[in-house]
């Protein structure tokens, strides 16, 4: 049952992670913590299922209960809701950033952003549930007392693959860099002559783009409805916080530590509890490193 | 006016100035000193707890009811906040403002889940009926009781809100001003930045807990149901809506706020046909987020907009 | 502070004065009776279709005569989920529309500050469609004043226990919804299957509103479970059986009412849920069930199937029926007419405006009624509660059909039988 509850925690880790790495770009490049974030992946995942509804899930390849097609539908939505996201920053966020509003006045705005979000997906979709395909797949013992399905082990495979291109991106590119200079010191990065508004709509971007793909997984096991996103909202914060703003590698830590803490409490304690999870164990590290586990200690604010 | 509407209107009001007293806790927390608690819930559901507890007499599936007075829930209350107060604000008074508000709503979260999984202490999901309301049985009419309970919380409410402008004005309240604006500077003058922003963190919190207690002495009944974040969100909007760092604001925030909140329903009931009363509650909804987004955008300030003045002898200069 | 001052003494004045009682003598047109549903919020996908079947009740009413020859007038109000709102919506019904009755409303976290803090205290009756909390009418609290029109969850506990024995399943998992409907019951199914002969192995509760329940499915598994029973509602429960499928539980899973949705089954997909089977209260086959069902599906044009349909025409017949038996509009007179609206030795009537109209009709002449309604006989035991018969489904060839009926006397067997 360990073994078991391990492997479900970092599938779901997995997917928080693809999540996480969104808000924490959000806290540290952005400079607030975007309560909105939440329904990109919502957002994602109903993009991918217009894909879905014209192209069809495809027949299932394989092991697989899908086709090609859902993952073109990703690629889609990825950059549908990439391009949402930074669409929003036009209209609301850059307007705020802009005028000396308080710096929380952004957070209240991502609240009403997101309540505004979600329920457009209500009125066009609907409060009912949706699949992208109706397969029922039985999990294959991959290692002994640990199932798994097909279907999770290529979201785990694919995310792994992502996440690493994303590290290497951003060692190594322009555009990288300059996030990462905009993580650690904005004004400084000002200053060495990094181009502000482009950085702000790359991270825009490549935040949307891997929310949808976190909306997608979601989707995939098993279900949408508009507040999908919405009820992972705050293991996404804690995953984000837990790692340390503005750290890919932080995210991904962070999200794999809140799965596993889900998913092994409950051999403990009362599945009621599961909900806190997250929030115990942010609060310990946080106790112990105010900054996260992979953040950087902040001067003066 | 008609008896009924006088009726109803004492009861709305009676919710308003419950509301109002978290209000006031949260302005002085945020308004008054910066701190982003985002568990106002969490803490409210402590005094309503404690204080159901304290004064419900035993019963043989409950483990932990005392049967004692309504003076001692309303102390006790404000006691068991105030010590969950100071211990969380122990932990996460040093966190960065986004940090803290993750944090304390992670505990408000959690909170909630003990008042539903702890069956033999709160009754769990089904709620903790039979709270006693304070000489319910002197007065004849459900309105006489409202109407004595609403003079009672008109009474606590003026004397928070004194309370509140007493201290905001004094030289503790000066520093935690000074600690908002510029933490460096002032703890440069010597004062220690963590110890009086955990002090606003305590009486606050208090202060919610307070007004849970005062809320189940006024319903007679509690659940889990009544601390939904939802509730946290209701109060931020009020502070927000009102003028933060503005106590009269708060209260008409939380009057507004709930005005606005309670007739919204009505108004899409009327509006709507019940065929489409799903799409008009998104509708209403996706009104109330625009509508949030829009203040901030082209009315940052709120109502009234945060006191200029810090001490009565600043505008004499 | 001299004007709060006076203020306060007038207000004093009056409260020694009391508000006017809601006069009785003379009733006047139109007869108003409230109503509360979550209108928006996460619960409205289900309340629409409950909405529209008090409409329908309603409707039914006012074509069948209305209330002591008043046309009746629904005035419904939201409470989005949330207590304080339905509270609110309560007082406001109470106080300012003055009715006599209110129906609603499904949230038991809701329901119950309404009977503590308005019905209660005011002595107005509330009937709920859909409120499981067993705690109301427990002991009195409610003061007689609230009824409901649901059977309680120990009759389905209770029969989902007796079906899963009878299938020879001796170990069962639960997994259920850490509601008060869930812990309910849960409660009463663990009460029961061990004196029917069968076991539990594990009790796993969920919060609903969750992304994944692998974890709660696979601490139910480990106990080696030969069946799950599942006690939740239809969103969570799709995931919840897919992820109990996918890991190898076994296809013997018993379900709650709530599953007798299309919504759950097509989301499951029918063809892994060939075991399964599921309970539901009363909503026996009937005259009076079949009458209900074509009406709405007439005016509607959809099935009437879904939690809380049934019972909240119910609640509303029964006030039509009772508001016409009490000599007057107040309270105290609703409350005792209730109970007389499935009279020993009364004349059945049925759902429908004629059938509404000859209930009048008998009561004008001073004659008991029986009134057997869309979830067959409505008889509220001393605590306001509804026993009734149930019923056992499953899926065949993609579709809800009744696989038996417990009847009335062998459901009282039943109870004899555990307690």
């Amino acid at each position: 049952m360990l073994g078991q509850a391990i492997a479900d925690g970092i599938l779901t880790g997995a997917i928080i992670a693809l999540g996480a790495i969104g808000v924490s770009f959000g806290l540290q490049i952005l400079r607030f913590a975007n309560f909105a974030h939440s329904e990109l992946v919502t957002w994602g995942a109903y993009l991918a299922l217009v894909f879905v509804t014209f192209a069809g899930p495809g027949t299932p390849t394989g092991p697989l209960s899908f086709g090609w097609q859902l993952i073109a539908a990703m690629v889609f939505a990825g950059v549908l809701t990439g391009v949402l996201a930074w669409v929003v920053d036009i209209l609301v966020f850059r307007r705020l950033r802009n005028s000396d509003a308080h710096p929380l006045s952004m957070v209240f705005a991502a609240f009403g952003v997101a309540l505004v979000m979600r329920h457009v997906v209500v009125l066009i979709w609907g409060h009912g549930s949706y699949f992208y395909t109706r397969e029922l797949q039985i999990a294959l013992e991959v290692l002994p007392g640990i199932r798994m399905l097909p279907d999770q082990i290529f979201i785990l495979g694919l995310t792994f693959v992502v996440v690493a291109a994303m590290h290497l991106y951003l060692t190594y590119s322009r555009t990288g860099m300059a996030m990462r200079a905009m993580a650690e010191s904005p004004s400084l990065a000002r200053v060495c002559g990094v181009q502000v508004e482009s950085v702000v709509r790359w991270t825009w971007f490549i935040s949307g783009g891997l929310a949808a793909m976190a909306g997608v997984f979601l989707g995939l096991t098993p279900q949408l409805h508009p507040e999908m996103g919405f009820n992972l909202l705050l293991a996404l914060f804690a995953a984000a916080i837990l790692g340390g703003a503005g750290s890919l590698i932080g995210a991904v830590v962070g999200g794999l530590l809140v799965g596993l803490a889900e998913n092994l409490s409950v051999l403990f304690i009362s599945p009621g509890y599961k909900t806190a999870m997250p929030f115990l164990v942010l609060l310990l590290v946080l106790f112990f490193r105010p900054q996260g586990l992979f953040g950087e200690k902040e001067g003066s604010r | 006016m008609s008896m009924g509407l006088v009726s109803y209107g004492v009861f709305f009001l009676s919710v308003v100035l419950i509301l109002g007293i978290v209000a006031l806790g949260l302005n002085l927390q945020w308004g008054y000193t910066g701190l982003f608690n985002a568990g106002i819930a969490g803490f409210y559901a402590i005094g309503a707890y404690t204080h159901s507890i304290i004064t419900t007499p035993p019963r043989a599936d409950l483990i932990a009811n005392m049967g004692l007075p309504w003076v001692v829930g309303i102390a006790g209350a404000m006691a068991v906040t105030a010590l969950a107060a100071w211990i969380i604000g122990l932990a996460t008074i040093r966190l960065r403002g986004d940090y803290l508000a993750i944090s304390t709503f992670g505990i408000a979260v959690t909170i909630q889940l003990v008042t539903l999984n702890f069956e033999a202490l709160t009754g769990g999901s089904q709620g903790f009926t039979g709270i006693p309301r304070p000489l319910y049985g002197m007065f004849g009419s459900p309105f006489a009781f409202n109407l004595f309970y609403f003079a009672l919380l008109l009474a606590v409410v003026a004397l928070v809100y004194w309370g509140l402008e007493r201290i905001l004005r004094s030289p503790w309240g000066r520093v935690l001003k000074a600690v908002r604006e510029d933490e460096t500077a002032a703890i440069a003058l010597g004062k220690s930045a963590i110890s009086f922003r955990l002090q606003s963190f305590v009486i606050g919190s208090t202060l919610m807990g307070l007004a849970g207690a005062l809320y189940v002495s006024f319903i007679g009944f509690v659940s889990p149901f009544d601390f939904l974040p939802i509730v946290t969100f209701q109060i931020w909007a009020m502070v927000i809506v009102g003028g933060s760092g503005n106590n009269k604001g708060a209260l008409l925030g939380a009057l507004t706020v709930w005005l606005i909140w309670a007739s919204s329903g009505v108004a899409i009931t009327k509006l709507v046909p019940p065929a489409h009363a799903a799409q008009g509650g998104a509708i209403q909804v996706i009104l109330i987020g625009l509508m949030l987004v829009l203040a901030l955008l082209f009315r940052p300030r709120g109502l009234i907009g945060e006191e200029t003045m810090v001490s009565r002898h600043a505008d004499e200069r | 502070m001299k004007t709060t001052l006076g203020v306060a003494a007038a207000l004093a004045t009056i409260a020694l004065m009391g508000p006017a009682p809601a006069s009785a003598q003379q009733v006047s047109c139109p007869v108003k009776i409230g109503g509360i549903l979550p209108l928006t919020g996460s619960m409205a996908p289900i309340t629409k279709k409950i909405a529209e079947s008090a409409q329908l009740a309603l409707e039914h009413i006012n074509q069948g005569g209305g209330i002591k020859g008043c046309p009746v007038e629904l005035v419904l109000r939201d409470d989005q989920g949330q207590p304080t709102v339905g509270v609110d919506a309560a007082k406001y019904l109470v106080e300012v529309e003055r009715v006599p009755a209110i129906t609603g409303t499904i949230s038991s976290g809701v329901t119950g500050p309404i009977i503590s803090s308005v019905t209660g205290p005011s002595k107005i009756v509330q009937i709920s469609c859909c409120s499981t909390a067993s705690a109301f009418t427990l002991d009195g609290r409610s003061g007689g004043y609230f009824f409901r029109t649901l059977p309680t969850s120990k009759t389905q506990a209770f029969a989902t226990a007796s079906e899963i024995t009878r299938r020879g399943l001796k170990k069962t998992a639960i997994i259920y919804v850490n509601t008060d409907f869930g812990v309910d019951m849960t409660k009463f199914v663990k009460l029961a299957l061990p004196k029917l002969g069968g076991e539990i192995v594990a009790e796993v509760p969920y919060n609903d509103n969750q992304s994944s329940y692998r974890a709660e499915v696979t601490k139910a598994l480990a106990a080696k479970p030969e069946s799950l029973l599942l006690i939740g509602f239809p969103k969570d429960a799709v995931t919840i059986v897919r992820e109990w499928l996918s890991l190898g539980g076994p296809q013997q899973i018993a379900l709650n009412n709530s599953m007798r949705v299309m919504d759950f089954v097509n989301g499951v997909g029918p063809r892994f849920l060939n075991e399964s089977f599921g309970m539901d209260n009363a909503q026996v086959a009937g005259p009076t069930v079949d009458a209900f069902n074509q009406a709405f599906e007439a005016k509607y044009k959809t099935d009437s199937k879904g939690p809380g349909v049934h019972t909240q025409y119910d609640a509303l017949m029964v006030l039509g029926l009772a508001m016409n038996i009490a000599k007057d509009l107040t309270g105290p007179s609703i409350k005792d007419a209730v109970r007389q609206v499935h009279a020993a030795g009364g004349a059945q009537v049925g759902t429908g405006p004629e059938e509404f109209k000859k209930a009048i009709s008998l009561i004008k002449d001073g004659k008991p009624i029986k009134y057997f309604g869309a979830t067959g006989p409505i008889e509220f035991d001393a605590n306001g509660d509804v026993t009734g018969p149930a019923l056992v489904w499953k899926i065949k060839d993609g579709e809800i059909v009744t696989d038996r009926v417990i009847s009335i006397e062998e459901m009282q067997a039943l109870f004899k039988k555990v307690e």
